[in-house]
């Protein structure tokens, strides 16, 4: 009766776009409030796309009308090769989508969460239960996997989630603020695992508007703010570009006027380290090299160097110039 | 910094696709005992249910022997008369509180899940809508069952003291059984509307108090409108008879000028109401039995049967019941009038029909609000 292949069994031919995720032109209201205005994004296979923008800015909307569950008032949307607006059930069977809120079925067990999901994409009972045995290893569950779903903390529910989404192993991979509420060892699980199925050839999407948790997971990055795209960029490369530098002293003014005299004026003091005894100062330096230089002559002249590093993520610095270049306000 | 060409297919280069139906509409055993089963599965573990079924375990129980107290066998003096009033007692509470349970097991089911976040991880797998309301309504019914079940014992003593025969009011059962459906059907159809849970619990509470009230008031009300002056004959007294003698008065026929009401065209308006649905769905009793029976059920059966035969033309306003006459011998009065008869068609199957009609309505409407993916959500909700 049940089927043992979750995908595919309509037996149809993915269209030749190659899989991923395109979409062009998505709009999307909620009676006066436009949530997506004009969003363009392209998600290719075996690397992970970013998706950052500001609290409100769509993103989960936008996840919403990729995985099927929201239509989208315009544009054109491809998940894994199908339109999931008119061939969702295909579309769903090749995408995985994890929600930003993660609700769950209170009395079931984080086990039983996962079998259920398993013959809701139409597995076997055996086949649910070995993927599931599975899964709860790989999120290091295992030995709650019998606790009632609601006793898990935060950061565990929201790895029942991701596992959850991994069930009928998708294609495409749509994660919505996946890392909030983990602790720093899950992290860093999470990134190895999200790397991992990437290499395997799957297309990810994860949102995020903690910009440092996803500088390490991303080949890609679509900035949205106030519904629209106001960038899609690769995030490699970002050695190579002009960028802010935090440095620090073990005498701050002899630091500044060193900095004078070498003719690279400090942009500002970095209001995170203003109150300390050594405050950072914030530099603006052209690459890598650049900065190995500053650090050398600094050394040389004497200056009591104790750390020189970039300021804020890759992510975190592209998405602050594009917001002040745009002038946008944070809503 | 590099900027990303966009290469999207333009969107005419297909031929025009359009939505399956099969998508939204097909139904599987697999999935439907995969929804239906996490949704037993919630329910069953929760100790509110537990408390709830034992609850209804007491009161049912209370009920029954509070009535076969009152009702003794001197009462009756007949077993049978008795059993049959016990059962149809039990049946008529069974009823009442299984409309008050039935909307709470699934006028939450759909809102519920919405608030909860859990309907769009069920929504973003293979199960069609279809899947996951029949799921629903099948695991609700299954729990209004259990009360039903519960109350099981309770029956088979009213059977055992009343030595009845099973078979006919089994049929009363199975028609409590498919009302008690209908009325999740109609809960789920409003959690499927409205946004929030206690709403639609007030929605189906408004559902079934209007069949259960409002089709017996609106029957009264309709009354005059289907009221007219006719003339009827009249078996009655004329004179003053000499009871010390043994002389009833003597009585003849006459004709008057009355209103008459002629329920036998609004009638159908009480096969709406779900107790009528259930009482009806037994056989008359026997001709000696007919105004004997003392039981809820049994006189609303009587009432709607006697209401679709309308009008009797012949009424007798002489009756005095038996009298002795002068050698101090009793005599039986003979009316020339018929008893009211009441009808031998069945009225349940129209309401039956109509409930179906409402059931299968009901989880249409559930199946559209389900489908996705959504254009319009309920105000002040979110997918997730
Ligand atoms: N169901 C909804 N009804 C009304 N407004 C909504 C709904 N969902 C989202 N919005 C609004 O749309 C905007 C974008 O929301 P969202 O996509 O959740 O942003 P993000 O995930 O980027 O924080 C917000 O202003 C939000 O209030
Ligand atoms: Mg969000």
């Amino acid at each position: 009766m049940a089927r043992t292949t979750p995908a595919n069994h309509y037996g149809l031919a993915m269209t030749s776009d190659g899989g991923g995720i395109s979409a062009r032109g998505v709009r999307r209201a909620f009676g006066a409030v436009q949530a997506v205005a004009d969003v363009d994004l392209v998600a290719r296979p075996g690397r992970v796309t970013a998706l950052v923008g500001p609290n409100g800015s769509g993103k989960t909307t936008l996840l919403l009308i990729l995985a099927g569950l929201l239509t989208p008032d315009a544009g054109h949307v491809r998940v894994a090769g199908y339109d999931p607006a008119i061939r969702g059930r295909e579309a769903r069977a090749r995408t995985g989508w994890m929600p930003d809120v993660f609700g769950t079925w209170d009395s079931l067990t984080a086990r039983e969460v996962l079998t259920t999901v398993a013959a809701a994409h139409r597995m076997s009972r055996s086949d649910g239960a070995a993927r599931a045995a599975e899964l709860l290893d790989l999120v290091h569950l295992g030995d709650l996997a019998d606790q009632p779903a609601h006793v898990l903390s935060r950061g565990q529910k929201q790895r029942l989630g991701l596992a959850r989404a991994l069930v009928h192993d998708p294609q495409v991979l749509l994660l919505d603020e996946p890392a909030s509420g983990l602790d720093p060892r899950s992290r860093v699980d999470l990134r190895v695992l999200v790397r991992r199925l990437a290499a395997q050839g799957k297309t990810i999407l994860v949102s995020s508007h903690v910009l440092t948790e996803l500088d390490e997971m991303a080949d890609d990055a679509v900035f949205l703010s106030g519904g629209r795209t106001i960038e899609s960029r690769s995030v490699a490369g970002a050695a190579a570009e002009r960028r802010r530098w935090r440095l620090t002293a073990l005498d701050p003014t002899g630091l500044s006027a060193w900095l004078e005299q070498a003719g690279m004026p400090v942009v500002e003091i970095d209001p995170a380290t203003e109150d300390d005894a050594q405050p950072g100062v914030i530099v603006e330096l052209d690459d890598d090299t650049a900065a190995a230089a500053l650090l050398r002559d600094a050394v040389t002249a004497g200056v009591p160097v104790v750390s020189l590093a970039p300021a804020g993520g890759v992510l975190e610095q592209a998405y602050l110039s594009l917001e002040l270049a745009k002038g946008e306000e944070r809503r | 910094m590099s900027i990303e060409v966009v290469e999207v297919p333009p969107s005419g280069a297909s031929p025009r696709e359009h939505r399956r139906w099969q998508d939204d509409w097909a139904l599987s055993w697999h999935g439907v005992r995969t929804v239906a089963r996490l949704e037993l599965r919630q329910r069953v573990r929760s100790t509110r249910w537990k408390i709830a079924l034992l609850v209804w375990f007491v009161v049912v129980g209370g009920i029954t022997m509070l009535v076969t107290g009152v009702f003794s066998d001197e009462w009756f003096g007949d077993e049978r008369a008795m059993g049959r009033t016990v059962f149809g007692l039990v049946v008529f509470f069974v009823l009442f509180l299984g409309l008050l349970v039935a909307p709470t097991l699934s006028a939450s089911a759909i809102n519920g899940d919405r608030a909860a976040g859990t309907l769009a991880t069920l929504q973003a797998t293979l199960l069609t809508p279809a899947e996951i309301v029949v799921g629903k309504l099948l695991a609700a019914w299954a729990a209004a069952l259990a009360f039903l079940a519960a109350s099981v014992p309770f029956l088979v003593f009213a059977l055992l003291t009343g030595e009845l025969s099973v078979a006919p009011l089994l049929s009363m059962l199975a028609v409590l059984t498919l009302v008690l459906g209908v009325v999740c059907a109609i809960g789920l159809a409003f959690s499927a509307v409205a946004s929030k849970a206690s709403g639609s619990a007030v929605l189906t509470y408004l559902a079934v108090a209007g069949l259960s009230v409002m089709t017996a008031i609106l029957f009264g009300l309709t009354a005059p409108l289907v009221t007219q002056m006719e003339e009827i004959r009249v078996w009655e007294t004329v004179g003053q008879g000499e009871w010390e003698e043994g002389q009833p008065p003597a009585c003849e026929w006459s004709t008057h000028e009355q209103p008459v009401w002629h329920s036998e065209r609004t009638w159908w308006l009480l096969a709406a109401n779900p107790f009528v649905i259930v009482a009806d769905a037994q056989p008359l009793p026997d001709e000696d039995q007919l105004w004997m029976t003392e039981d809820p059920l049994s006189a609303i059966q009587l009432g709607v049967r006697t209401a679709r035969s309308g009008p009797t033309y012949e009424q007798d306003w002489c009756g005095y019941g038996e009298y002795y006459d002068a050698d101090g011998n009793l005599v039986p009065y003979e009316s020339p009038v018929q008893e009211p008869e009441p009808s031998e068609a069945e009225v349940w199957p129209w309401g039956l029909g109509l409930y179906l009609l409402f059931g299968a309505g009901s989880v249409v409407v559930a199946v559209r609000r389900l489908r996705i993916p959504t254009r319009s959500l309920p105000r002040g909700t979110r997918v997730a």
